[in-house]
């Protein structure tokens, strides 16, 4: 793929040219290429799995690509460490911030770099509340420098991280820092959002602003030009305020709608009998009273932003959370909130997000993994069979069609697809009645997704009603029987998806944002 | 497939894999190990590898495969049981405390004993909430002062009591008792760990505590379960240490707390927990006792044998530790 011609004429602070970072399975970045021009808002879209984090750890030196070149000021740039890349001025200020919370403000500004305020030796607390006071001051921030990091609200977090970002680009006496500033705004108010939007135009003057988003709104209206990504690859860079939300979707999306990448013909056509339902669950500061319900063999779509609650009403089915007020029914009969084991036990399923973090013993073989949720009819006479539990694990691999030279090997050597398919087979092995999958298919490559939908489908042929989120809404559409759409909290709209009458993504947007 | 092991780190960090390119599986290192040392103190003095010394080694080598055993236990599940050193002077005091009153019983209620003062340990842990390190500090110290107050001076088994203790120190077909009895515990817990789902669980626990939370697993009841079976690993050793040397003093059990980690650390039992297992421990034991017996044989300076064995453990734990879990070394 050939560079953009370049929308702004003047030399690039920072261009990174062909740049491809691959991880066993999938390919995150597939010769990108990307100009960070002086004096700008840089917007970076792209749906989820479409690289664009890998591609911001690229630029302050968390990720080391496997091909591709960066270079600051026409200057050939290898940054080994993020350190290296503060050196250089360029800093991120994370979606979950990573200030460190037991600091005060006065700290985590200065952190690591307080040998500027030694006075005879020893550090003076004065100079830094000085100097701290006066950077503050320059985003317009009003704050006590002694207020402990987590006593701080979410919008004084970032500015505070924002501060230090263009503290330390003048420690190093870096003229135009580059500052990416990561979903920054999930997490703050309407007014706060108004506070920073008018921050990023101030900050323009003295940096440039890599802003990433999904709320494409924001995006049109803030930044000077948008460039988007999709699959690992540059598709499109357009001029900020000649763009269009809706055009910027489709561009995400793809134009292409391919009506059998989930194996809709697949689709099975649900029964009657309910095996999930929710009645009444709440939670406060994360979802309004809602009731739905899963029937037999039907795959739910849970759709909406990060925000919208959804996450949190999956942990509730889960037992990982406790609501504040209703149940989960599993096949009519109530179900204990706040007890995993109690959920596993009724037979409701739970394939992570994050299967390194929640879904696999690593360091345990696949056979052990697929066997955890059995171990008790694997047994002769009271003792664990070592011939039942390959011959089950066999059994899974096979079913599941996992790719491992053994039932002994480590889940760690394994691809994330087939790490993800061990994930599914344990569950199966179980007989599972319900299941909830937060993200199936999330780094997985292509051939490993479509597996992944295989099984589901072949689970919705047994009966086994399923509540997924995933990671495009192209995806929830194709694999799901129904969307439910949540927005701030609450349940706002139901979508029917039957195999010949899919919505199209732009339909369903509107409901959702 | 071991060597596959190591491979899973991206290649950074490690440090280590300079083995790979020799081709040797990881696996089979500490066995290398064990027997190149033998050599060396063979080759010292050819005394050690008689069979009169070998069975030195072993009878050394047992009471402390017990303790490193149920310490093994707290060890997999990401804990540790610092109470170890407490529990076995507590236990062999009452043990030859009890002997006189109650007989052949004073076995089965200093086993008990074990069992609950480990449970309370878990118990800490898991309803308290209190980190292993920090609560089996306590209950270590207040056993060992428990013991003490029950024994204040050394105390013998009274010869008219000592036949009971022929179940340690008697022998069989030549072979010590004592060889029996930690083969026999050996056994009790290799099949607990590999034959039983909860010995099965303890694994997943350590392996991935959030994993194991979420599909179910009772991990409290798993976490305890493990300090209860370090409670079983100390009273075995206790009984042993008491019977085969005919009576016990209140700081029999001090030295084993620093000499029980270290067996599970030098048989390859990963600190973060999760991963090693019985047989680790029983290659770490003889790996002490033999290291231990080798510097007296060949004759080693008293004062230089504690700066060799340290040098020892780092140098075992460098070759059978795998790195590949832990990013950060803490």
């Amino acid at each position: 793929m050939s560079a953009p011609a370049p929308l702004t004429p003047a030399l690039p602070t920072l261009a990174l040219r062909g740049i491809r970072k691959e991880y066993p399975g999938v390919v995150a970045l597939d010769q990108v290429d990307l100009d960070v021009y002086p004096h700008e808002v840089l917007g970076l879209v792209g749906e989820n799995g479409a690289g664009k984090s890998t591609l911001m750890k690229v630029m302050i030196g968390l990720v080391r690509p496997d091909t591709g070149s960066m270079a600051l000021n026409d200057e050939p740039l290898v940054l080994l460490d993020p350190i290296q890349a503060v050196e250089h001025g360029i800093g991120m200020v994370f979606q979950e911030g990573c200030l460190i919370p037991n600091l005060t403000i006065l700290e985590s500004l200065f952190l690591c770099h307080e040998l500027q305020f030694r006075r005879r030796g020893l550090l003076s607390r004065r100079a830094m509340r000085e100097e701290a006071q006066r950077v503050l001051g320059q985003l317009r921030l009003q704050v006590d420098v002694e207020t402990p990091v987590d006593e701080a609200s979410p919008a004084v977090r970032q500015m505070v991280e924002i501060a230090r970002l263009l503290w330390l680009s003048t420690l190093y006496r870096q003229q135009n820092p580059i500052l990416i500033l990561d979903e920054p705004t999930t997490v703050l108010n309407d007014e706060e959002r108004a506070t920073l939007f008018e921050t990023l135009q101030t900050l323009k003057q003295r940096a440039s602003v890599i802003f990433i988003s999904h709320r494409l709104q924001e995006v049109v209206e803030n930044a000077d030009r948008i460039v988007i990504l999709k699959d690992g690859r540059n598709v499109a860079e357009l001029v900020g305020a000649e763009a269009q939300a809706a055009r910027i979707e489709e561009l995400m999306v793809g134009h292409t709608f391919a009506a059998d990448r989930y194996r809709e013909h697949e689709q099975y056509a649900p029964g009657t009998e309910v095996v999930l339902e929710v009645r009444g669950l709440s939670k406060t500061k994360a979802f309004a009273p809602l009731s739905f319900s899963v029937r037999r063999g039907e795959i739910v779509s849970l759709v909406g932003l990060v925000g919208s609650g959804k996450e949190s009403v999956c942990r509730c089915i889960n037992g990982l959370e406790r609501p504040d007020a209703g149940a989960v029914y599993l096949g009519g009969e109530p179900i204990r909130a706040g007890s995993p084991s109690e959920a596993v036990r009724r037979g409701i399923g739970h394939v992570p997000v994050d299967r390194r973090s929640e879904g696999l013993a690593l360091a345990m073989s696949v056979a052990e993994n697929i066997n955890l949720l059995v171990l008790d009819q694997l047994k002769v006479a009271g003792f664990l069979a070592p011939r039942l539990e390959t011959r089950n694990a066999r059994k899974w691999i096979d079913g599941c069609r996992i790719k491992t030279p053994s039932t002994r090997s480590l889940c760690a050597t394994l691809s994330g697809g087939n790490q993800q398919k061990t994930v599914i087979a344990k569950w199966l092995s179980s007989r599972v009645k319900a299941l909830v999958l937060d993200h199936p298919t999330r780094g997985v490559d292509v051939g490993a997704k479509d597996e992944i939908y295989r099984i589901l489908r072949g689970l919705a042929r047994d009966g086994v009603g399923m509540l997924v989120m995933c990671d495009t809404l192209e995806e929830d559409i194709g694999l799901s029987n129904r969307l439910l759409i949540m927005k701030d909290g609450r349940l706002v709209k139901e979508v029917d998806c039957a195999p010949d009458r899919k919505p199209t993504p732009r339909d369903v947007i509107q409901h959702i944002v | 497939m071991a060597t596959a092991t190591n491979s899973s780190t991206n290649g950074e960090g490690t440090g280590v894999g300079w083995w790979r390119r020799l081709r040797i599986s990881p696996k089979y290192i500490p066995m290398a190990l064990l027997t190149l040392v033998a050599c060396a103190f063979a080759i010292g003095n050819p005394n050690f590898i008689s069979p009169y010394n070998i069975n030195t080694i072993l009878v050394y080598a047992a009471p402390l495969l017990m303790v490193a055993l149920g310490q093994m236990c707290a060890i997999l599940v990401g804990g540790i049981d610092l109470s170890v050193g407490g529990m076995i002077s507590f236990i062999s005091c009452l043990f030859v405390v009890m002997v006189p009153r109650i007989g052949a019983w004073a076995y089965l209620l200093c086993l008990i004993v074990g069992v609950v003062l480990g449970t309370i340990n878990g118990l800490v842990l898991t309803r308290v909430r209190i980190p292993s390190f920090i609560a089996t500090l306590g209950t270590g110290g207040i056993l060992a002062s428990m013991s003490m107050l029950l024994a204040p001076v050394p105390v013998n088994v009274p010869a008219s009591h000592q036949g009971l203790l022929v179940v340690v120190t008697g022998s069989y077909l030549g072979i010590d008792n004592s060889l029996y009895v930690g083969a026999a515990v050996f056994l009790l817990f290799y099949v607990i760990l590999r034959f039983l789902p909860q010995g099965r669980q303890l694994f997943y626990v350590g392996s991935n505590i959030r994993m194991a939370w979420t599909s179910g697993v009772n991990e409290a009841r798993i976490r305890t379960l493990a300090f209860l079976l370090s409670g079983l690993g100390s009273a075995l050793a206790a009984l042993a240490l008491s019977a085969s040397q005919f009576g016990s003093n209140p700081y029999l059990g001090t030295p084993f707390v620093l000499a029980s980690i270290a067996t599970v650390v030098v048989g390859g039992t990963a600190l973060t927990g999760g991963a090693g297992g019985p047989f680790n421990t029983l290659f770490g034991a003889l790996m002490m006792s033999m290291l231990q017996n080798g510097m007296n044989v060949v004759g080693v300076d008293q004062y230089f044998q504690q700066s060799i064995l340290g040098l020892m453990i780092i140098i075992c734990v460098g070759l059978t530790f795998d790195r590949s879990k832990t990013p950060v070394i803490k």
